[in-house]
């Protein structure tokens, strides 16, 4: 436990980490409140309803695909008895790894007009002109729904999966003897049981479409993030940008509210669950189907972007291509490893304060550091420019006024202002793994060491450190490979001329030219792997009888 | 396949194999209509495999289970569902209630909807009145908006009797349902259930380690060991005549006393010599004796000249029927024990040594692991 003059310094330190960490948004916030009536009556006028209007529908059919899509594959996967159940077990989450602008760009490159799929179909039924045939649109509203859907469905997936797993199989038995079938057991007790989870994980696929960039910019649908990049480096218009991310902002906070509150709804657990699930035995047809959706999903959302991935790369991957990875690499690793090194020794700090701390509040400022997880890159980007821009100007002008040479952008335009964007979004990451880590550790070894005579960083040194050091890896770890993959805050932030492998991917995308860089893709996507690996180390298994 | 007969439940070679493993081998049971059983023996004996192949969440691989199907309908009364590993029955149409030992309550649901969960194809004027009956009889009235968690363990378990009889059901499967309530609770709710059971003239089957539960809950035990059956009956005649080394030492009707054939009328022991009214077959082997408490006493001789101590005074324990002795024996040859139980008014100290001597009674021995009663 801590003296009260360490105290009052950790103390001191967390908040400072903590608010630092926040400021950006508030300024943001407080610049986008105050812009003024003009600018909003004006993009009220323009584009703003329809920038709306396509945010919401977007956000809505995501969530209702992926609900879709994982509900039924956790269900499957956990009350039937079909077919590779093991295999596809994990599979499922792989879709994951792959970013929403990948298979965007695939896709489309496969089904448009001059894609093999309609080429194929042409020669087969010898179709002359499109007028010949109906062929449906990837590059709409609808096909950014799909292909963002394909990718996020996992977290409803996991999180259904796991409801279902942990619930009480006496529940289910119960029903049975009252009169319902196994069928009606699953929808009258299983999935309101599994509901609130299953709020949790829409959710969280909510944040992630209302941050996606790089999908609905190459799908061409305009969308709140996409308004804050055109407003930003097409217009240059600043004022704008920031009343656009904080409009993006409030909906944000409406997702985060919802996810509050499905946790909050998650209150019952039993005691000594019995895991003993009895799984519903499918006809043939039936396994046919439930087997066919899920290798479905796990087509389309991984193996078949990999394998256009893997066959572009083969095709026109050569030495100039590996020479030219080397340098973007090197500057994703470097804000990468920056990002993860900082974010990990600021969880440490927060999660040791809250855990030995005597304060009634000692858990705030891991709370309050954590929100970041919520707020959209390029949202995040647009804090970061409203907070350093100004602070850049009056630098350069008392440079100025000293007849000193001007420094330039040091802080909002430099790889400063990413990584602070970094150890924002990703605080949350490394504070709940740290946390979760530190939470195996009793509580007595705590005050073990005080009554052998030892001292507090003593105690930490050789006690806690030792014990935390896999959950700080893994913290690290996992900061490292988001960091790696994150784009659109990176878009907006770049110093100029510098690249990440990320931006690198999403610029030949846009210029249709993923062939050069499809080997940069492929180690984004095998990134993306490492943490999915380390969600499923901890498989649990359950016992299952066949009914 | 139905056809008559007078109990509610009968158990056929039953036997029940998973993973490969044999849970239960040829179980053969029979509850008539109205009767409380209780099920007992020490954990993984496979009481509660019993318990879910009787509900039909495990198939059994050889046997016949009847159930009576009485209820849902009065005219079906008589009726019987013969469920084979070729029929098989599923849970749902077995038309059985159970109690879970943690009551698996739907923590959606409230109390109201838990309890009509499953009557709600009834028309809601029946269910109406079930459920107010049932709320009455199980003193739960006022409590049909709470959720479970807002209940205490008491009224958690009356929720769960109270869902489970609402079918009516004919016979009712409880699983260790007393284990989750308060030591003094536990005797008041017994009784209670018990009344309530026999009111309705339910049948039930009730598993439990725990013995006393069934000599206050049940007309009938049944003694389970490695998926067999090793006694059943009423509990005041299993308790007299265990037929077998292990019901006696899991009932812990007594302590063990090694005895030795001498002749064909007396046994030798560390507390003297035995004779048994009945000319028995001779046998050399070292048997042990089932010595209750109260077979017991204080010799008259003990403390004078020609009294001679036997025992010593191992663990001295206050308990509501005096103090509570555990004793060893001076002997120090195969017919040497410890841990004999002995209740006495009179206070002793640890290490002093006593004449103890046994009354008449009704011996019952065993060759350990083996079934043999003599008397």
């Amino acid at each position: 436990m801590i003296e009260k003059q360490k105290n009052r310094r950790w103390r001191g330190a967390s908040y400072f980490i903590a608010l630092t960490l926040m400021i950006p948004v508030l300024v943001m916030l407080y610049a986008g409140i105050n812009a003024s009536n003009e600018l909003f009556i004006h993009l009220w006028q323009t584009v703003l309803p329809d920038y709306i209007a396509n945010t919401l529908i977007l956000g809505v059919f995501v969530v209702l695909l992926s609900v879709i899509f994982g509900v039924i594959s956790a269900a499957v996967i956990v009350h039937t008895n079909v077919v590779g159940k093991n295999a596809l077990r994990w599979l499922l989450m792989l879709p994951l790894a792959m970013p929403a602008y990948l298979v965007a760009y695939l896709y489309t490159d496969m089904f448009d007009y001059a894609g093999p799929v309609q080429r194929a179909l042409r020669a087969w039924f010898s179709w002359q002109s499109p007028s010949d045939y109906w062929f449906f649109d990837i590059r709409t509203l609808g096909g950014a729904s799909v292909v963002i859907a394909l990718v996020l469905f996992p977290y409803v997936y996991m999180l259904a999966r796991t409801a279902f797993e942990q619930q009480d199989q006496n529940l289910l038995r119960a029903s049975r003897l009252l009169g319902l079938s196994a069928k009606q057991s699953f929808y009258k007790v299983a999935l309101p049981l599994a509901r609130p989870a299953i709020a949790i994980a829409a959710s969280l696929v909510l944040m992630e479409t209302l941050a996606d960039f790089a999908t609905v910019q190459y799908f061409a649908v305009n969308t709140l993030t996409t308004a804050i990049y055109d407003t930003w480096l097409g217009y240059n218009d600043l004022a704008s940008a920031n009343a656009l991310a904080s409009i993006l902002m409030l909906f944000i906070l409406f997702a985060v509210v919802s996810e509050q509150r499905a946790r909050a709804g998650q209150t019952y657990q039993s005691e000594r669950p019995n895991k003993n699930h009895q799984l519903i035995k499918l006809t043939m047809i039936q396994q046919l189907f439930a087997s066919g959706f899920c290798w479905l999903l796990v087509i389309a959302g991984f193996i078949l972007p990999f394998i256009l991935l893997l066959f572009m790369a083969w095709q026109y991957s050569n030495i100039a291509q590996l020479q030219a990875l080397l340098p973007t690499g090197i500057n994703s690793i470097k804000i990468a490893v920056w990002a993860a090194s900082l974010t990990t020794f600021f969880a440490l700090l927060l999660v040791l304060f809250q855990r030995l701390s005597h304060d009634r509040w000692r858990a705030l400022p891991m709370n309050i550091s954590g929100f970041g997880y919520a707020i959209p890159g390029t949202v995040l980007a647009m804090a970061m420019l409203a907070t350093f821009a100004p602070i850049d100007h009056a630098i350069n002008d008392v440079a100025k006024y000293f007849s000193l040479p001007t420094p330039g952008l040091v802080l909002s335009g430099s790889i400063f202002a990413i990584i602070f964007a970094y150890v924002v979004r990703f605080a949350a990451i490394a504070n709940g793994t740290i946390d979760s880590g530190i939470k195996q550790i009793p509580k007595s070894i705590d005050y073990a060491p005080a009554s052998l005579g030892v001292g507090l960083f003593t105690m930490l040194r050789k006690i806690h450190l030792p014990l935390l050091k896999s959950s700080i890896f893994v913290a690290w770890l996992l900061v490292f490979v988001e960091a790696m993959k994150e784009l659109p805050a990176v878009l907006l932030l770049r110093p100029f001329n510098f690249e990440t492998l990320s931006t690198q991917v999403y610029q030949l995308i846009s210029d249709e030219m993923l062939e050069q860089g499809a080997l940069g893709a492929i180690l984004i996507v095998l990134l993306g792997l490492l943490p999915i690996i380390w969600l499923n180390r901890a498989k649990t298994g359950n016992g299952e009888e066949e009914v | 396949m139905k056809k008559r007969n007078s109990n509610q439940l009968e158990i056929k070679k039953l036997c029940v194999s998973l993973q490969g493993n044999d849970i239960l081998s040829e179980v053969n049971l029979s509850l008539a209509s109205g009767d409380i059983l209780g099920l007992v023996g020490p954990s993984g004996c496979g009481k509660s495999t019993l318990l879910n192949t009787i509900a039909g969440f495990i198939n059994q691989s050889h046997g016949e289970l009847i159930v009576g199907v009485l209820g849902v309908g009065e005219h079906d009364d008589g009726e019987l569902l013969i469920i084979t590993p070729e029929h098989n029955v599923a849970p749902e149409h077995r038309n059985i209630g159970m109690i879970f030992q943690d009551y698996a309550l739907f923590p959606h649901l409230t109390v109201e909807q838990n309890i009509i969960f499953g009557i709600n194809k009834l028309s809601k004027r029946v269910q109406q009145s079930r459920l107010k009956n049932l709320m009455h009889l199980l003193k739960l009235t006022n409590l049909e908006a709470r959720f479970p968690h807002q209940l205490s363990g008491g009224q958690q378990q009356r929720v769960a009797i109270a869902r489970a009889l609402a079918p009516q059901p004919k016979l009712l499967l409880l699983d260790e349902p007393f284990s989750n309530i308060d030591a003094r609770l536990r005797n008041e709710l017994m009784l209670e259930m018990r009344q309530l059971l026999k009111n309705l003239n339910i049948s039930a089957i009730f598993v439990t380690h725990n013995k006393d539960e069934v000599f206050t809950f049940a007309d009938k035990i049944a003694v389970m060991h490695q998926g067999h059956i090793l006694q059943s009956g009423c509990p005041a005649a299993v308790c007299q005549q265990p037929n077998n080394w292990q019901v006696a030492d899991f009932l812990q009707l007594g302590s063990w006393l090694p005895v030795k054939q001498i002749s064909s009328t007396q046994f030798q022991s560390a507390l003297g010599k035995i004779n048994i009214s009945k000319e028995g077959k001779r046998d050399t082997a070292l048997q042990q004796l089932l010595l209750k408490p109260q077979y017991i006493e204080l010799s008259q001789l003990s403390g004078s000249a020609q009294g001679k101590v036997n025992v010593r005074v191992d663990n001295i324990s206050v308990t509501e029927q005096g103090y509570h002795y555990l004793l060893s024996s001076l002997v120090v040859d195969e017919l040497a024990f410890d841990q004999l139980s002995f209740y006495s008014n009179e206070l002793f100290s640890l290490g002093q040594t006593l004449m103890l001597v046994i009354k008449e009674h009704k011996f019952v021995m065993f060759i350990p692991t083996t079934i043999q009663a003599a008397g």
